[in-house]
C-alpha cells in the first residue's frame, strides 16, 4: 500500500517535472501568446479589433524579419548587435538614392524604387561582410565587432543624412510596400513569410544551414569533420545583414521616410524575440518557428503596452527584464533536460 | 515498507535514527530504487561495503552506478529504499550532511573552480577562517601537507585551469581526502593518471584500507579492480546482478555479467595481410615541439599501435596527420601522393578520418541530432548533398543503415547526442568513418570512458577494417589494447618515436621498459614539455 503510494508520488514528480519541461520549452510560449491577446482585450476592448489585429500581425513582420536575421548570428554561437543601427542606415541610403533618381527625372518612379532597394540590399550585403570578415577571419570576439560596427552604422546613417529624416518619398513606394495586399496578405506578412521560407529552406534543407547549426554546436568538432568555418560564419553574418536590410526597406516604406534613428530599440527587440522564442545564445539550438512566436510575443507585449498607456520608456524596462528572464529559462531548460 | 515510513519520521528527530544490533557494516543499502522521467536508473538494488573493504561497481554506462554513487553521496533522494551509515538510517541525506558524516566523493566531472589555485580549491566552501579573514598560512599549511602525504606532484599554488587532466584529478582526489574519511567514492580515477600515478594511487588506497576507510570504487579496467578490489558488484540496466570476490573472478566472467551476453574473447584476433604503405609521414616536427622528427607508415590491413605516456606526443601524432597541429618540418604522404598543407576537409576526401579522444570537446556537437552528427563529415558528396541542398530522406536511410551496423542505441536518429552514452557517443562518431569511403582510420584513445560491451564492439569495427584492407593507427593509454590489437607498435617517449616493434616482439616487458627515463621509474611520469 505505502510502496504504490510512495510509487504514486514519484510518478506524479515525474510528472510535474516533464510538464514543467514542457512548459519551460516551446509548448507554453503560443498560450502565453493567447493569454497575452486576450489579456490586453480585458482591459481595453479596442485591442481586439480586426485592425489591431492585422496591425499587430504586420508589426510583428518586421521584428520577425529581423529577428530571423539575428538567429542566424546566434546559432552560429554569435551575435549581431548592429541590427538597429544597420536598419537606420539601410533606410537612409535607399531613401537618399530613391531621391536622388527622382531629382532628375520625377517620372522614373519604378526606377527609383528599384536603385534603392538594389543599394538598400547591397548596403546590408557589404556590412554583413564586414562583420563575418571580422568574427570568421580575424576571429575577433563578435561582440565587440557588431559593436563596433552599430557606432559605425549610426555614424554613416546620421552623416548622409545630416541628421534629418529624408522626407516625400514617392507614394508608391509605401503603397507596395507597405499598404498593398499580396494576394490578400498585407504586403509585409507576405514579405516575411517569404524572408521565414527562405530562412527554414536554408537551415533546414542546405548544407550551409547544417553547418551553422554543428558550427554552433561546437565550432570544434565542426573543424574536425572537415566543415570550413570561415565560409559559413562570413555567410552568416551576410544572410542576416540581408534580412536585416529586407526589414529595414518595409520599415522605411511604412513611415514613409528614410529615418537616421528608425533602429533605435530594434537590436534590443530582435534579440528579445529569438531569445523568447527559443533560440539558444549558446548556438546552435534555433527554429524558425521560435522566431514566430517570439516575434508575436514582443509585438503583442508592446502594442499592448501603448494600449493600456503604459509609458515608453516604460516598456524598455519591461522589454530587458523579460529578455533577461527569457535567458534563464533557457538555461533552465537545458537544466531540466 | 515500515522502514520507509520510520525513515520519513526520523527525519524530525536529528535526522538519524539508530538502528538495534548495528552491524559491523559501514555502509549498507536495501533495496535502493531511482526513477527518472522515463527510466528507472535503479531497481530495488542491495549494495553493501565493509569498513576497509574496496567495493567494485561494474557495469555498462547507464547500469546505474553513476545513480547509486550518488545517492550515496546525497546529490539526489533514493525514491524507495533504506540507507543504514555507519550503524545509523539515513533518511534525508545531502551532500552537505554527507561531507559531514565523511563521505567523500571524487567524481569524473570535475568540481573544481578552473581560476582558483589548486590550496583554494582545497579548501573551496570550508575556507579557515577567522572574522572573515582567511587563514591563509594555516592553510597552506594544510595543503601542503595533505599533497605531500599521497606524494602527487603538485604545486599547491598553481592554477587548476592550467593543470593537465591528470593533475586536476589528483587536486579532486586530494579534496576528497582533506578532512576525516569514512567513505570514499573513486569514479574512474585512473582514467587520465599515468602508470606511476596510478601506482601512487593504489599505495594511497591500500592505506586507507588498513585505516577502515570503505571505498566503492568505479571502474571499467579489469587489471585495477583484481589489484584494489575485494568485491564487485554488477549492475546491469538498474539491476543488480550479482556480487562476487574480485580475487576469483575472470574479466570474461565479469562482462558476461555486465552485458547478459556470451562473450567469447575481449580482443579479437585479427588476420594481418599488410597491403601497400597509405600513411607514410616522415621527419615530422611539429611548432609547438610536442613532436620531434617522428616518421612511421602505415599499410593497408594492418593495425599499427602507438603507445607512450600521457603527454608523449602519441595523440599529436595523429592530429599533425590529419592537419590539427602546425607542422615546423616534416612530410606526409597519402596513399603515395604528398600533401601540402593538411587540413581536416582535404584529408577527409583523401580518404583519411581522425576521431578525436576528446568525444565532447572536439567529437560531437551535442545539441544536434544523431543523424546530423553522422552526416556532417560527408556534406560535399553527392550521396547525401545535391548541389549543396541535403537530401534529406537519403541522408536519413543512410545514417538509420549505419546506426543499424553499428549497433547504436537507442536507435533513434532524431534525438541530440547529448542523450546518448559514452560508448554510443563514441559509435556516432565512428559513424562517420563510413559516411563517405575512408581507407585510412586515426583512433585517438577510441576506448576512453566506455563499458566493456562498446568496447568489444569497437575493436570489432577495427577488426572489419583491417581485415577490408583499410589502414588503422590506433593511438592508446590503455597497454593491453595496444598489445593485444596491433600489428606493429611504435613507441614514444617525449615527442619522438623510440621505437618500433612487430609481431612477437610486442610484449607488455618491452613497451613499458621503453615508456619511461634510461635514469629511473619516476622521472619519466612528467609529461614531454616543450622541447
Amino acid at each position: 500500500m505505502t510502496l504504490r503510494t510512495m510509487g504514486g508520488a514519484a510518478a506524479r514528480r515525474g510528472i510535474v517535472r516533464l510538464g514543467l519541461a514542457f512548459m519551460v520549452s516551446y509548448g507554453a510560449l503560443p498560450i502565453i501568446i493567447a493569454l497575452m491577446y486576450l489579456g490586453f482585450g480585458l482591459v481595453e476592448p479596442r485591442f481586439h479589433s480586426g485592425d489591431n489585429a492585422i496591425n499587430i500581425l504586420k508589426q510583428a513582420s518586421y521584428l520577425a524579419i529581423l529577428a530571423t536575421g539575428q538567429m542566424l548570428a546566434l546559432l552560429t554561437r554569435g551575435f549581431d548587435l548592429s541590427i538597429g543601427q544597420m536598419t537606420s542606415m539601410v533606410s537612409v541610403a535607399s531613401a537618399l538614392v530613391m531621391m536622388g533618381v527622382l531629382a532628375r527625372n520625377p517620372d522614373a518612379v519604378v526606377l527609383a524604387i528599384l536603385a534603392a532597394c538594389a543599394v538598400g540590399l547591397a548596403a546590408g550585403l557589404a556590412t554583413g561582410a564586414v562583420n563575418g570578415l571580422c568574427v570568421a577571419v580575424f576571429r575577433i570576439n563578435p561582440f565587440v565587432v557588431t559593436l563596433g560596427m552599430q557606432g559605425i552604422a549610426m555614424g554613416f546613417a546620421t552623416t548622409i543624412s545630416d541628421g534629418f529624416p529624408v522626407f516625400n518619398l514617392p507614394i508608391e513606394f509605401t503603397e507596395v510596400f507597405s499598404r498593398s495586399s499580396w494576394l490578400g496578405i498585407p504586403a509585409p506578412v507576405a514579405v516575411c513569410i517569404i524572408v521565414l521560407a527562405v530562412a527554414y529552406i536554408v537551415l533546414n534543407h542546405s548544407v550551409l544551414g547544417r553547418s551553422w547549426y554543428i558550427l554552433g554546436g561546437n565550432p570544434r568538432a565542426a573543424h574536425i569533420a572537415g566543415l570550413s568555418s570561415r565560409v559559413h560564419l562570413v555567410s552568416a553574418y551576410v544572410m542576416c545583414s540581408l534580412f536585416v536590410a529586407v526589414g529595414a526597406l518595409l520599415l522605411t516604406a511604412r513611415t514613409g521616410s528614410g529615418e537616421p534613428n528608425l533602429g533605435g530599440g530594434l537590436m534590443l527587440q530582435s534579440i528579445a524575440a529569438a531569445v523568447i522564442g527559443g533560440v539558444s545564445l549558446r548556438g546552435g539550438e534555433g527554429r524558425v518557428i521560435h522566431v514566430v512566436y517570439g516575434a508575436l510575443f514582443v509585438t503583442i507585449l508592446s502594442i499592448g503596452m501603448n494600449f493600456v498607456r503604459i509609458d515608453g520608456y516604460i516598456q524598455q524596462i519591461v522589454l530587458g527584464v523579460v529578455v533577461v528572464a527569457a535567458v534563464y529559462l533557457d538555461l533552465l531548460r537545458t537544466r531540466i533536460r | 515498507m515500515a522502514e520507509t515510513r520510520s525513515a520519513e519520521r526520523a527525519h524530525d528527530a536529528p535526522g538519524t535514527a539508530v538502528v538495534p544490533g548495528a552491524s559491523p557494516l559501514l555502509l549498507d543499502l536495501k533495496g535502493i530504487t531511482k526513477r527518472f522521467p522515463g527510466v528507472v536508473a535503479l531497481d530495488s538494488v542491495d549494495f553493501e561495503l565493509r569498513r576497509g573493504e574496496v567495493h567494485v561497481l561494474f557495469g555498462e554506462n547507464g547500469a546505474g552506478k553513476s545513480t547509486l554513487t550518488n545517492i550515496v553521496a546525497g546529490t539526489y533522494p533514493a525514491d524507495q529504499g533504506r540507507i543504514i551509515f555507519d550503524g545509523r538510517q539515513i533518511s534525508h541525506l545531502t551532500p552537505h550532511q554527507a561531507r559531514l558524516a565523511g563521505i567523500s566523493p571524487v567524481f569524473q566531472e570535475f568540481s573544481l573552480a578552473p581560476d582558483l589555485t589548486v590550496e583554494e580549491n582545497l579548501f573551496l566552501g570550508r575556507e579557515h577562517a577567522a572574522w572573515g579573514v582567511l587563514h591563509k598560512r594555516e592553510m597552506r599549511a594544510k595543503a601542503r601537507a595533505v599533497l605531500g602525504d599521497l606524494g602527487f606532484d603538485l604545486r599547491a599554488n598553481a592554477r587548476v585551469g592550467g593543470l593537465m587532466r591528470a593533475q586536476q584529478q589528483m587536486t579532486e582526489i586530494a579534496k576528497a581526502l582533506l578532512q576525516d574519511v569514512k567513505l570514499l567514492i573513486l569514479d574512474e580515477p585512473t582514467a587520465s593518471l599515468t602508470e606511476h600515478e596510478t601506482e601512487r594511487l593504489f599505495a594511497l588506497i591500500d592505506r586507507l584500507k588498513r585505516e577502515g576507510v570503505g571505498i566503492i570504487y568505479v571502474s571499467h579496467r579489469i587489471g585495477e579492480i583484481k589489484r584494489v578490489g575485494d568485491r564487485v558488484t554488477v549492475l546491469r540496466d538498474g539491476k543488480k546482478i550479482g556480487t562476487v570476490d574480485a580475487a576469483a573472478i575472470e574479466e570474461i566472467q565479469l562482462v558476461e555479467m555486465m552485458t547478459g551476453r556470451k562473450i567469447d574473447v575481449l580482443f579479437p584476433t585479427i588476420d594481418c595481410k599488410p597491403g601497400p604503405v597509405l600513411i607514410e609521414a616522415s621527419h615530422l616536427s611539429t611548432a609547438d615541439g610536442r613532436l620531434v622528427d617522428v616518421s612511421f607508415t602505415v599499410r593497408a590491413g594492418e593495425i599499427v599501435g602507438v603507445a607512450g605516456l600521457v603527454g608523449c606526443g602519441k595523440s599529436e601524432l595523429a592530429r599533425a596527420v590529419f592537419g590539427l597541429e602546425k607542422l615546423s618540418a616534416g612530410e606526409i604522404t597519402i596513399e603515395g601522393a604528398p600533401v601540402r598543407r593538411p587540413k581536416p576537409s582535404t584529408m577527409l576526401k583523401r580518404g583519411v578520418c581522425y576521431f578525436p579522444s576528446d568525444r565532447v570537446a572536439e567529437g560531437l556537437a551535442l545539441p544536434r541530432p544523431l543523424r546530423e552528427n553522422v552526416s556532417v563529415a560527408a556534406l560535399d558528396l553527392p550521396n547525401f548533398t545535391r548541389l549543396r541542398f541535403i537530401r534529406r530522406a537519403r541522408e536519413r536511410a543512410e545514417v538509420k543503415a549505419i546506426v543499424e551496423t553499428l549497433r547504436i542505441r537507442p536507435p533513434q536518429i532524431e534525438r541530440p547526442v547529448d542523450f546518448l552514452s559514452g560508448g554510443n557517443r563514441q559509435k556516432v562518431m565512428l559513424a562517420r568513418g563510413l559516411t563517405r569511403e575512408i581507407r585510412m582510420f586515426l583512433f585517438d584513445e577510441p576506448t576512453v570512458g566506455i563499458d566493456v560491451g562498446a568496447k568489444t564492439e569497437v575493436y570489432q569495427f577495427m577488426k572489419e577494417l583491417a581485415e577490408g584492407g583499410s589502414a588503422v593507427l590506433l593511438i592508446s593509454s590503455e597497454l593491453p589494447e595496444v598489445l593485444n590489437l596491433s600489428h606493429r607498435v611504435y613507441v614514444m617517449h617525449r615527442g619522438r618515436v623510440v621505437t618500433e616493434l612487430s609481431g612477437a616482439e610486442i610484449t607488455e616487458q618491452a613497451v613499458l621498459s621503453l615508456f619511461f627515463d634510461k635514469k629511473g621509474f619516476g622521472g619519466g611520469a612528467k609529461p614531454a614539455a616543450s622541447a
